[in-house]
Parts: C-alpha cells; structure tokens; sequence
C-alpha cells in the first residue's frame, strides 16, 4: 500500500519531475543544443555504419542464383559490438517505462535500474560475441568479380577497402557522384576516410574523456570532501599535472611507448590519464559546496558510514557540472588527436592524419577540406552542447 | 602577506618534486626500452657491441644505471633481467622480492638524476648542439627561448586587450546581436583546430600558396638577415610573425573573451554597482571604473592558467611554420628519443609555469587585499 501522504502531493503537481527531466526540458527548448544532438547522433551513426556508406562488401550478392548477405559476416565483433550499444541505449525509455512501478514501490531511480540492467545485458552479448564469432576478412573479394554476379546491392559508395595499385589511375580526383568527397594521393576515397577517421575520433572523444573524468571525480571527490593533508597531497598531485602543458606530456610519453601497443589505445590512455585536472577541479569545488548541505548533515546525522555517504549522496549531487567539462572535453580530446597526428606520433586512420596528408598538396583541396570540415563541425556541436547543458544546469558555472 | 608568499613557496616544493619525478617515472616506467630504441632510431645499423657501450653511456648519464626490462635482449644476457624471467615456485614471474629490488633501484636512479641535476649536469643531448657546440641541453634550451617567449608574449598580449573589448560588448549588450553574433563567432575560433589555421593561412596567404603570396612560410627571418639594421631587423621579423601569431592568438582569445564576458555579467549585476547606478554616475564610468575593474583582476589568474595550453600550442605553430624555437626542439627530441632533452624541457615548462603562477598569485593577492591564504 502506497503512503496516504503522497497521493495529494503527485494530484496537485503531476508526476514529480527530476532533475535530469528538469534540465532536458530545459535543453529542447534550444535550437542549437538540438541541432548539435542530431549532428552528434549523425556522426556517430555515421561513424557505426561506414561499412553500409562506404565500402567494397555486398550487402546483398546472387550468384548462381544464390542469394546472401555478405557484409554481416564482414561486419567486425566491435561494431556489433557498437551497434548493439547503440539499440539498447535507443531502447531505454521502454525498459524505464517496464520497470518504473516496481523501482518506484522499492524507490529506486527507474533509469538507473534501466541502465543497469541494460548494461548487464550488452555485457552478456558482446562477450558471447568475442569469445565465439570470426569475422571474415578477405577484401579485394566481391569488387572485382562484380560482373559475376546476377545482382548485387554494394554500399551506397562503392570503393575498395585498402586501394591497390590499379587505384592510382583514380588519384586526386575531385569531389563527383561516384567519390563525393572525391580522391586522395593513393586513389583512395576520402569519404571513407572520413567516416572511418570519425570511429577514431569518437574512440578518443568518449573513451580517453571517460577516463580522465574517472580518475578526476574520485580524486576530486576524496580532496573535496576530506581537505585537509588528503585535499593538500592530491592537489599538488593535480599541480604536476596542471603545469606541464598537456600536449608536452602527452608528446614524451608516446616517445617511450614501444610501437607495438596500439597507436589508438596507446593515444586514448595518455589523453584520459593526462588530461582529469579539469573534471578534478570542478568536483572538488562542487563537494566544498555539498559537504556543508543540510541533506549532507542529515545523513551523517543518521550515522551513515562515509562510503556511503560519498557514493549515495555526495558524488551523485556534483556530477551534473562533470557532464559539461566531458562534453567539452570530448571536443578537446579531438583536438589532441589531430596534433598527435599532425606530430607525426599516431599512426592510424584519423581526421588529423587526413588533414596532415591533405596539407601537403593543398591544391586538392577536397582532401584538406574535408578533414578540416568534420573535425571543425564536431568540435562545434560538442562545444556548443556543452554551452547548452551549462546554461541549463547553471550558467554561472566557471567552466 | 610576509606568511601568505611563505606558504606558497613551501607549497611548491613537492610540487617540483613531483614534477622531477613524473618526468622521470614516465620514461622509467614506460613498457619498452625507451634507450634501446633511442640507439635502434639513432643509427639503424652499428654492431651490437657499440650500441651496447652506448646504451651503458647513456643509461649513467641519465641515472638510469640499473634500467631493467624483461623482453630487454638485443643485446644478448647482459643481466639477469634479460635472460628469459624462470617461472617461481609460485607460478609468478616476479616475486615480491624482484619488485622491491626494482622500485630500489628506481629510487637510486631518481636520486642520481636529482643529484646531477642539482650540481648543474643536465646530461648531454645526442642530437643537438648549440652554435658555441655545447651539448647541454639547458643551454639548447635557452638559445632556443627568446624566439618562444617573443611570440607568446605578443600573443598574450593580443589576446588580453582584443578579448577584453569584445567581452565587454558583449556584456552591455547582453542578449543582442552583437552579444549572440560575437558568442557564436568566439566558440567557432574555439572550434578551430591549431593545425587547420595554419594550413589555410599558409596555404593562401603564404607565399608559393594559392592565394596572396604575401607572407614567408617559415622561419622567423629572412636570408642574410645578419646584415640588416636594426630598424630592418625588427620589420622583417615581425612580418615574419604575423600568421604564427594568429594562429596562437584566436583560441585563446574565444576563451577569455567567454569567461571575460562572463565575470563581467557577474559583476554588472552585482549591489555596488546597482549603487552606483543609483548614485547617479553616467554609465561609462559604472561600467569602466566599478565593473571592468573587478573582473579584470581574476582575468590575471586565467592568463596564467592558459600559460600551458598556449606552449602546448606554439608546439604545434613552430612545426608548421619551421620556427626555430623551443617547442618545435622538443617535438624533434620525442622523435629521436634525446632522453636527456626530452627531460630537461619538460621540467622546465613545469616549474616555469609554476614560476608564473606564483607571480600571477601574488600580484593578485598584492591588489586585492581580499585574498588570504586558507
């Protein structure tokens, strides 16, 4: 039996609103944070499916008169992987709705219980997809025997993976409807470039900034609600950190990584471990604000050990500003990247690679050009995401 | 404020130290051999007993004497390290006791390298000299930073008094306009990658570009400059500056003038200046001598605070326009593993930094007598 006090209460004022309702309500009512959330689904949609846009693998091939879909055994375990991510987060205001009652009759927030179990779910599946499933990789397979075929459906552009030397007839041409964003030096097409270049940086952005946002709310947390010699030792841990340029550190470290560790992984981990003084920063300051709250008083009033009054009630009241300093920080992060590239100290397919290799011939403009435009335009819309949700979470916020 | 510039000094000695030891953890504890592959980039092909004389040399000079790394074997057993780790008796490859024995000989290490540092020995650079020959990379350094400073400086110098202004506007006239058309303008510079700035401006202002042809691609002088006068000297470097300057000028500039615009809200809708409304004083003197005044004080902090991004930019602006100073060194250094210069710069950056944050601390605690050390 629900509490007779309650009943009133959600009668006279609907369904309470939280606050990341609250603040979402805020943000539709902004042009430029919506125009940016769509741009921001569209890269990223883009950068998931670059297979399906740009690509020699068939999605449909008959020959023989049979009929089958190659590009799903092409497709590899990480973009499943992806693109599963990506239809259960789609899918997350149906669970909210399936499990509101029962979080709400236990008073548990419905999208934490959501997102866990969805969590728990893409977990299951992509580890059951690594451990069992070998994606095939002979390119340079259907494109040649194309004529062989009684009907093929190719991506919309239909361009060789890894070009040969056949390719080179094809170099440096401009943009036209079969290479739209046209050629590069090797024959190779630049908007598959571009979208692959767009899974790297969307690597960087979300995995390095999910690190460094980690590393800065634990240790932001811990100064902040300790202070004192805790407060003092991190602090100056956060100085080292502050004071030697982040691209200087970032630059010695790659020098002393040995070329066999990935280049993305090894690029994602310096920039996440390199770059928390920000997010520390802002949660420090938020858990100086929290810590003297009237709920904080309460709580520990009611005897609550420190962990929990961390983890339950102070951490999750200071995240809300961390959201902007990562939205940022997802644009910086791009940033980094194209100078390592620039650097000549990544070497993996990227908009910064793009830009370098564009630069030196810069009468083919498409190629320079195109690089420049898609790093450009997704550093805005991520900056100006970040400027809309500060403004709806509170626009006096220092960041 | 005898005590307040006490305790700041005190404070940062750990932070030196902390800063000596990243440095040094980072090319300590890095997985590979960062020596050997210093030799193996160097010079691709000399006989193993060279290079393992050389990596010896090294290793002292850098205190990295007892530098140990398992898959360490191009040069056959030199160590017990290097032969091939015997599996415990409890299955582990490393037992607690090889794990102190290494972090002992990193303290040693570390303690050898502060100990040469402090007696003035930097080690030796294996790429570069200066034009006297020396191999110190402090030295290396210092020719090197005239040419940096300059450029930051007027860059500093441009960003404070063109974001100011605008920051200003957009303030008085929030909401407008000009408030909406600067603010967008400022996040597009701000979206601007380092690299794509100077690629276009090169690329159609520079000369052999396909534009105007009209300013030098790289370098800070022209040919023969030695034999200029002074009064030539000074033009030709500064026509020299222009596209390296706007490229370390316009992000910064959107940031300050974002936050500029900011304090400056903050403050026109404070009480003293709603008194001073009140009071009756015309409005420009409200705005420049109550408003801007206040905000511009915290902006000497956030000045400070950008030191760092704007090395880590004229890192990038030096390679693209093949200026000759200390961030295009160190980019040269990572590429040819010169440990020693890769060091020594990296230290330098960190403590001048703190350096300036000190200053920048003090003349603000020295203008506001508000700021008290908690």
């Amino acid at each position: 039996m629900s509490s007779p006090l309650a009943q009133p209460d959600s009668a006279l004022l609907g369904r309470p609103r939280s606050y990341g309702a609250i603040v979402w309500g805020q943000l539709r009512k902004r042009p430029s944070a919506m125009i940016s959330l769509a741009i921001i689904l569209l890269v990223a949609l883009a950068a998931m499916l670059a297979p399906f846009i740009a690509g020699e693998v068939p999605i449909r091939w008959v020959e023989n008169g049979k009929a089958s879909w190659p590009i799903f055994r092409y497709l590899t375990n990480a973009e499943y992987v992806a693109m599963l991510a990506f239809v259960l987060a789609g899918a997350l205001p149906l669970t909210v709705r399936l499990v509101r009652r029962r979080a709400e009759r236990v008073g548990a927030s419905p999208l934490m219980r959501a997102i866990a179990i969805h969590a728990g779910i893409w977990i299951v599946l992509a580890a059951g997809l690594l451990a069992l499933r070998e994606p095939e990789r002979r390119y340079g397979f259907y494109l040649e025997r194309a004529g062989e075929a009684q009907s093929a459906w190719f991506p919309l552009i239909p361009t060789p993976r890894y070009p040969g030397y056949e390719s080179l007839v094809h170099r440096d041409e401009p943009p036209s409807w079969q290479h739209p964003l046209g050629t590069g030096r090797l024959g190779d097409d630049i908007l598959l470039r571009i979208l692959y270049g767009g899974r790297t940086a969307l690597t960087i952005g979300f995995v390095a900034v999910g690190i460094s946002a980690c590393i800065g709310v634990v240790l932001g947390s811990l100064s902040g609600y300790f202070l004192r010699w805790v407060d003092l030792a991190i602090m100056r841990l956060a100085e080292i950190f502050m004071f030697i340029p982040q691209l200087v550190l970032i630059i010695i470290i790659l020098a002393v990584i040995p070329s066999s560790v990935d280049p993305l992984w090894a690029v994602v981990f310096v920039i996440g471990v390199t770059g928390w003084t920000g997010t520390y920063r802002l949660m420090r300051a938020e858990l100086l604000r929290i810590r003297s709250e009237d709920y904080m008083t309460a709580a520990r009033a009611l005897g609550l050990p420190t962990w929990r009054l961390l983890l339950r009630h102070a951490i999750p009241n200071g995240l809300a500003p961390i959201l902007v300093g990562a939205t940022f920080g997802i644009a910086g992060a791009v940033f980094i990247e194209v100078s390592l590239a620039f650097l000549n100290l990544v070497q993996t397919p990227s908009w910064g690679e793009l830009l370098t290799d564009g630069r030196q011939h810069l009468e083919t403009w498409w190629v320079w050009g195109s690089a420049g435009a898609a790093i450009f335009v997704t550093v805005l819309v991520y900056n100006l995401l970040g400027e809309a949700i500060r403004d709806a979470i509170d626009p006096k916020l220092k960041i | 404020m005898k005590t307040y510039i006490l305790k700041r000094l005190l404070l940062m000695i750990p932070t030196i130290v902390g800063i000596t030891l990243l440095t040094y953890l980072i090319v300590r504890l890095a997985p590979g051999d960062p020596i050997e592959a210093m030799i193996r980039n160097q010079s691709g092909n000399i006989d193993p007993k060279a290079m393992k004389e050389d990596a010896q040399k090294i290793r002292e000079r850098l205190g990295l004497v007892d530098y140990h790394v398992v898959r360490d074997r191009v040069f056959g057993p030199e160590s017990r390290w290097q032969e091939k780790p015997e599996l415990k008796p409890s299955g582990a490859v490393f037992t607690a006791a090889d794990v102190a024995d290494k972090v002992t000989s990193a303290v040693v290490g570390y303690g050898r390298w502060v100990g040469r540092m402090a007696t003035g020995d930097f080690g030796e650079s294996i790429k570069y000299r200066t034009s006297s020959g020396s191999r110190n990379p402090l030295a290396l350094i210092a020719e090197r930073i005239p040419v940096t400073a300059t450029l930051n400086l007027i860059a500093e110098a441009l960003i404070f008094f063109t974001a100011i202004p605008v920051g200003l506007a957009a303030a008085r006239h929030q909401g407008k306009w000009f408030d909406r058309t600067s603010s967008f303008v400022m996040l597009a510079f701000w979206s601007v990658p380092t690299v794509l700035a100077g690629t276009v401006l090169l690329g159609f202002l520079g000369k052999g570009g396909l534009g105007w042809n009209g300013f030098p691609i790289a370098g800070l002088h022209s040919f023969g400059y030695e034999k200029f006068s002074w009064g030539e000297y000074l033009a030709d470097t500064l026509w020299h500056s222009v596209l390296p300057v706007v490229c370390l000028t316009y992000g910064g500039l959107a940031y300050l003038a974002k936050l500029g615009r900011a304090s400056l809200l903050e403050n026109l809708r404070a009480d003293y200046v709603r008194t001073a409304r009140a009071k009756g004083l015309p409005e420009s003197r409200v705005v420049y001598h109550h408003a801007l005044r206040n905000s511009l004080l915290p902006m000497i902090t956030v000045m400070v605070l950008t030191l760092p991004g704007l090395i880590g930019g004229s890192v990038i602006v030096e390679t693209i326009f093949s200026i000759q100073g200390t961030g295009l060194l160190l980019v040269n250094a990572a590429e040819a593993y010169d440990l020693a210069l890769i060091m020594t710069e990296t230290l330098l950056y960190g403590v001048l930094t703190l350096v300036f944050l000190l200053i920048g601390d003090l003349l603000y605690a020295w203008a506001d007598p508000r700021v008290r050390y908690e």
